[in-house]
């Protein structure tokens, strides 16, 4: 007995001296030289390792503007990625981790979905920024000063669906969707935006992902007699349904989430149904901007530049919308911190608001280095991002239009028709 | 810096509840409970559950059952009843006397099937996507803390817990309850001779360490205020066995210093080297690691560091009206 | 209609199960190893036939490559690894936790070597074919045509070959068997390298049907071989197809019934009834005694 307590003091104490030997336990922005430091939230490891491309095509593209654009303050930005591992206990851990032994940390991506619950109200005490990437509709109205956010709630593009559906012409549709993690997210949205329209609910299914087989939904789903079908999944469950749709000879209208658009849904699925029919039958809605902007050339010449370091096809990453949120999300920030001549959250918080919104004398620029030099010379500015101006409301979120996309073979995507925000906020009365 | 410390310290307590669980159920029980994490997992659900308001219907960003509101402490006893009741629904079918290779791979095949079925009984618990936003107790009464303080005081609150759940599994031990159940474990013909029963003990044993999981899992749950599947696959299950097995099986003493070992050190140590390959490979290869430690254990110290302790039979005191025996 | 339909899709799940769960009865008949691992090493088929794939080997090698690759793994870790533990004393409990451990090994080395993506499994799957209300892929047949091949070469080899009858003998009294002079070490052997290339075989059938791959696909799949080969009685293959049998058609049946979400759960659901209304029919194999033989 005796021995097992030494042991176990002697474990402890090698501990808490590794543990406080390794850093100087800073945080936020406290350092006035050297890099300034963002961090990523994401999984890397677990369920949801997809989040990694994911950020990966956000964060270097960004990253590339920010210091070929001059830096921030003069000093470089470096990345520092935090690892959810999937799970909100491990990333508590990361976050608590990184944050102890990092003392440079001005600004943060994320967090996520899986972590935004345990991390949030952390990051708002340490006065950190953070440009969420959560889509849950309890951010909306949010009372967190730090937190801000440049994509639209999940409901918000279920209901764009419904709108495009509606104005289709169709008068009955089916859900297909994923039991996933991120899969599920669009469904409420879909749900109440399809009733709101009056367009009809045939069938609803739920499909436990990575199957072998998928025909007794396909079949039901058939047997509805529905004219278009709404659908988020991963790519393996997409491709089993659909070509089992295809090999019946029965292939309709698909309408996909803002999710589904990225080369590990579309090339599973491509590869089940066709290129040409890929071609006609499917529409994605996609939060993001529809009209080309010097900004738009911005991203896809700084994803261009970096190419090395993200997920191939490169081409998936030009004009993917939710890269280029989080793209113009880092920007913004970097923006902030020049405006307010301060890597401290407590000091630049702010100014993220006075850099993206519009008002009469601004300067509009559409590039971090544009930016930086219009602030140098004593401007106001406005920035507008790849995916559009971000109009931040009162509780710091910013959502615009949402374009509906065709994605004929071996071309970029086409933009057949747009949702606004406002169209979407009527439908919520 | 005690941020991470007290969230560290947080983890320590929760994990050693667990590990607690599985050596009275496996130490000393003989029950090879590859479902231990699910036990966790229903303490977890049902400390949420109550303690969330009621969702808003079928188009609620997230959608389970019950929604409550209790306060504190209410949702910690309701954690601890659900693991208890859990354990006894799964002890019904998987304590019979039975090779414990079949009553290892069973349990094994019920925790899986309790996350195919919450997974996608998007109704019940949220799916896959979990629960979120689930009030930190005593918040509003502790709102003159910092951040940080509150992470303290729960460092301590946890603490106390374990320290009220060691103080009864040391008692149980002891006690002649203790040495029945480890006969059991031991020959259960020549357990049954001497008019012992084995299916009671063991069940008891069950559910007593589902009680204690879920008291873990609601003491987590309510810390991070947020849980879902990806924190109970049944990979987390061994994480525990291999804290256990590596500690000492059988010593609650030796089960705690595995868990600081392994949950702790092992797999906290690692995210502290610098980069290798893709960002996510040394996690990845976090479970490597585990399951070449276990294989390690077993051949070496199989016993574990701190090796079971034998408990003696401790003679009546002398004196009026104690001739009984036992 | 649609129930009657899933009868066919039930019997496409079914055959697959049913490789898997020959494999793993055969193995587990004789070693008394359960042996968890056998999902990692069907994953491990799977990508062997993978890589084969991307580096544009013709269709035979492909198809090879998963039994091979499997049977070798398979086979190794028996004679090296359980060798090991089984020579040191580890009863049927000890090396159930060995090869959970090699499980993990596996899954997540495999997840960490493929840089935890889901890749896409390009195989052709030919015309689809109608009869009645009944349709099936011509590979589906060939899967199931595959199944029915298996099961009658074990049983030609278990019931008509010295072989065979080596092998049934020294499920039932190892120790006696060896002292008649059977060569168990070799077949010992024969029965790894068998059982590891019908798991090979599964887990390349299981991703040409679900046309994705990733390293939790074996995994994902081992329960319900487990479920069919502890239903049909452990070394029994012919309990084994039932048990297969069985939980294909009921998970089928029960997705075409409108709970697509619960059909793998409804096939665990059998299980457990099982084990809950008849223990007595596990438990002639349940509490017996029971030796490793590696």
């Amino acid at each position: 007995m005796t021995k097992s307590i030494h042991l176990t003091l002697a474990a402890v104490g090698v501990l808490a001296v590794a543990a406080c030997a390794s850093g100087s336990g800073g945080n936020g922005g406290g350092s006035s030289s050297g890099p300034v430091g963002v961090v990523q939230i994401a999984a890397y490891s677990g369920d949801q390792a997809f989040e990694a491309q994911f950020s990966a095509s956000i964060d270097y593209p960004a990253l590339y503007a920010v210091n070929h654009g001059g830096g921030v303050l003069g000093r470089q930005v470096s990345l520092i990625q935090v690892d959810t591992r999937s799970d909100p206990a491990d990333a508590l851990a990361a976050m608590g981790k990184t944050l102890a032994t990092t003392g440079n940390v001005a600004a943060v991506l994320g967090p996520d979905s899986t972590s935004a619950a345990t991390l949030v109200p952390l990051l708002n005490t340490r006065h950190l920024p953070m440009m969420i990437a959560a889509g849950e509709a309890a951010y909306d109205r949010s009372s967190y000063a730090y937190l801000w956010r440049d994509v639209p709630p999940d409901p918000a593009n279920g209901e764009a669906i419904a709108l495009w559906a509606k104005r289709q012409g169709y008068t009955s549709v089916a859900t297909v969707f994923g039991t996933d993690t991120g899969s599920q997210g669009d469904l409420p949205g879909v749900l109440t935006g399809v009733k709101a329209v009056g367009v009809r609910l045939a069938d609803q299914e739920n499909l436990t992902p990575d199957q072998p087989s998928y025909r007794s939904s396909v079949e039901r789903l058939l047997a509805a007699k529905p004219q278009a079908v709404i659908t988020e999944s991963d790519g393996p469950t997409a491709a089993t349904f659909f070509g089992e749709l295809r090999q019946l000879g029965s292939l309709l209208p698909i309408i996909g989430t803002s999710g589904t658009p990225s080369d590990s849904y579309f090339s599973p699925l491509r590869g089940a149904i066709g290129d040409a029919a890929f071609g006609t039958y499917f529409r994605a809605v996609v939060v993001g901007n529809p009209v080309s902007n010097p900004a738009v050339a911005a991203f896809n010449a700084d994803v261009l530049a970096v190419q090395g370091k993200l997920s191939k096809p490169v081409s998936q990453w030009e004009n993917n919308s939710f890269s280029e949120s989080g793209y113009d999300a880092m920007i913004t920030l970097a923006l902030a911190m020049d405006a307010a001549h301060s890597t401290d959250g407590t000091a630049y918080n702010n100014d993220i608001m006075a850099v993206t919104a519009p008002a009469a004398g601004k300067e509009i620029v559409y590039t971090y280095a544009a930016g930086r030099a219009a602030l140098a010379a004593g401007h106001k500015i406005q920035y507008i991002g790849a995916s559009g101006p971000l109009l931040f409301d009162k509780y710091h979120n910013s959502f615009g239009s949402q374009a509906v996309e065709k994605f004929p073979a071996n071309a970029p995507a086409v933009v057949v028709g747009t949702i606004t925000q406002a169209q979407v906020q009527a439908l919520n009365g | 810096m005690s941020f991470y410390a007290s969230t560290l310290i947080v983890y320590f307590f929760v994990d050693v509840l667990l590990a607690w669980a599985l050596n009275l159920q496996f130490g000393w029980g003989g029950i090879p409970n590859f479902a231990l994490i699910m036990f966790q997992a229903a303490g977890a659900y049902a400390a949420a559950v109550v303690s969330l308001g009621p969702d808003t219907g079928v188009n609620s960003f997230q959608r389970y059952v019950f929604g409550a509101s209790l306060p504190f402490p209410l949702p910690l006893v309701i954690a601890a009843l659900t693991g208890g009741l859990l354990a006894a629904v799964a002890g019904s079918f998987s304590l019979r006397r039975m090779r414990r290779d079949y009553q290892a791979a069973i349990l094994l095949i019920v925790s899986l099937i309790a996350i195919q079925v919450v997974s996608n009984a998007v109704g019940l618990l949220n799916g896959s996507n979990g629960l979120t936003g689930v009030p930190r107790p005593l918040s509003g009464l502790l709102s003159g803390l910092t951040y940080d303080g509150y992470q303290w005081v729960y460092a301590a609150w946890a603490g106390a817990i374990a320290l009220a759940v060691y103080l009864l599994v040391a008692r149980l031990g002891r006690s002649t309850w203790g040495r029945a159940l480890r006969a059991v474990r031991d020959d259960e013909d020549a357990a049954a001779t001497i008019g012992l029963n084995p299916l009671g003990l063991r069940m008891q044993a069950f559910v007593l360490g589902g009680v204690i999981a879920g008291l873990s899992g609601g003491l987590l749950v309510e810390f991070l205020a947020a849980w879902s599947p990806a924190a109970w696959g049944y990979a987390e299950t061994f994480a525990v066995f291999t804290a256990i097995i590596l500690g000492g099986v059988g010593n609650i003493w030796g089960v705690a210093l595995g868990t600081l070992l392994v949950q702790v050190i092992f797999l906290q140590v690692p995210t502290f080297l610098p980069q290798v390959g893709y960002t996510g490979l040394i996690d990845a290869l976090q479970w490597v690691l585990i399951g070449t430690l276990w294989l390690v254990c077993l051949a070496i110290r199989p016993r574990g560091l701190i090796p079971a302790r034998r408990y003696h039979a401790v003679p009546p005191a002398p004196g009026p009206g104690t001739g009984n025996p036992r | 209609m649609l129930i009657l339909q899933a009868l066919g899709f039930g019997v496409v799940s079914a055959a697959l199960i049913a490789i898997g769960a020959m494999g793993f009865t055969l193995q587990f008949g004789l070693t008394n190893v359960l042996n968890i691992s056998y999902g990692g090493v069907m994953t491990v088929g799977a990508f062997a036939a993978f890589g084969a794939g991307e580096l544009h080997l013709p269709m035979a090698l492909e198809v090879a490559a998963a039994p091979l690759a499997a049977a070798l793994l398979t086979w190794l870790l028996g004679r090296t690894l359980f060798a090991f533990y089984a020579r040191r004393g580890a009863g049927v409990f000890e090396m159930v936790m060995v090869t959970l451990a090699v499980s993990l090994i596996l899954q997540y080395g495999i997840d960490a070597a493929s840089g935890e993506q889901i890749y896409r499994f390009s195989f052709p799957q030919g015309a689809s074919l109608h009869a009645g209300v009944f349709t099936f892929t011509v590979t589906q047949l060939v899967l199931v045509a595959l199944a029915l091949a298996v099961f009658g070469g074990l049983e030609f080899l278990l019931r008509r070959t010295r072989l065979g009858k080596a092998l049934r003998a020294m499920a039932v009294e190892p120790r006696l068997a060896r002292t008649c002079g059977i060569p168990t070490g070799k077949i010992v052997n024969v029965v790894w390298l068998l059982s590891g290339a019908l798991a090979g075989l599964a887990g390349l059938g299981y991703v040409i049907n679900s046309l994705t791959i990733d390293a939790s696909v074996g995994t994902g799949f081992l329960p319900l071989v487990l479920a069919a080969a502890i239903l049909g009685r452990a070394g029994s293959t012919r309990g084994a197809v039932l048990a297969a049998l069985l939980l294909g058609l009921v998970t089928e049946e029960v997705a075409a019934a409108g709970g697509a979400e619960y059909s793998t759960v409804a096939g665990f659901g059998i299980l457990a009834i099982v084990l809950l209304t008849r223990p007595a029919a596990l438990a002639g194999q349940a509490t017996a005694k029971a030796e490793i033989t590696v």
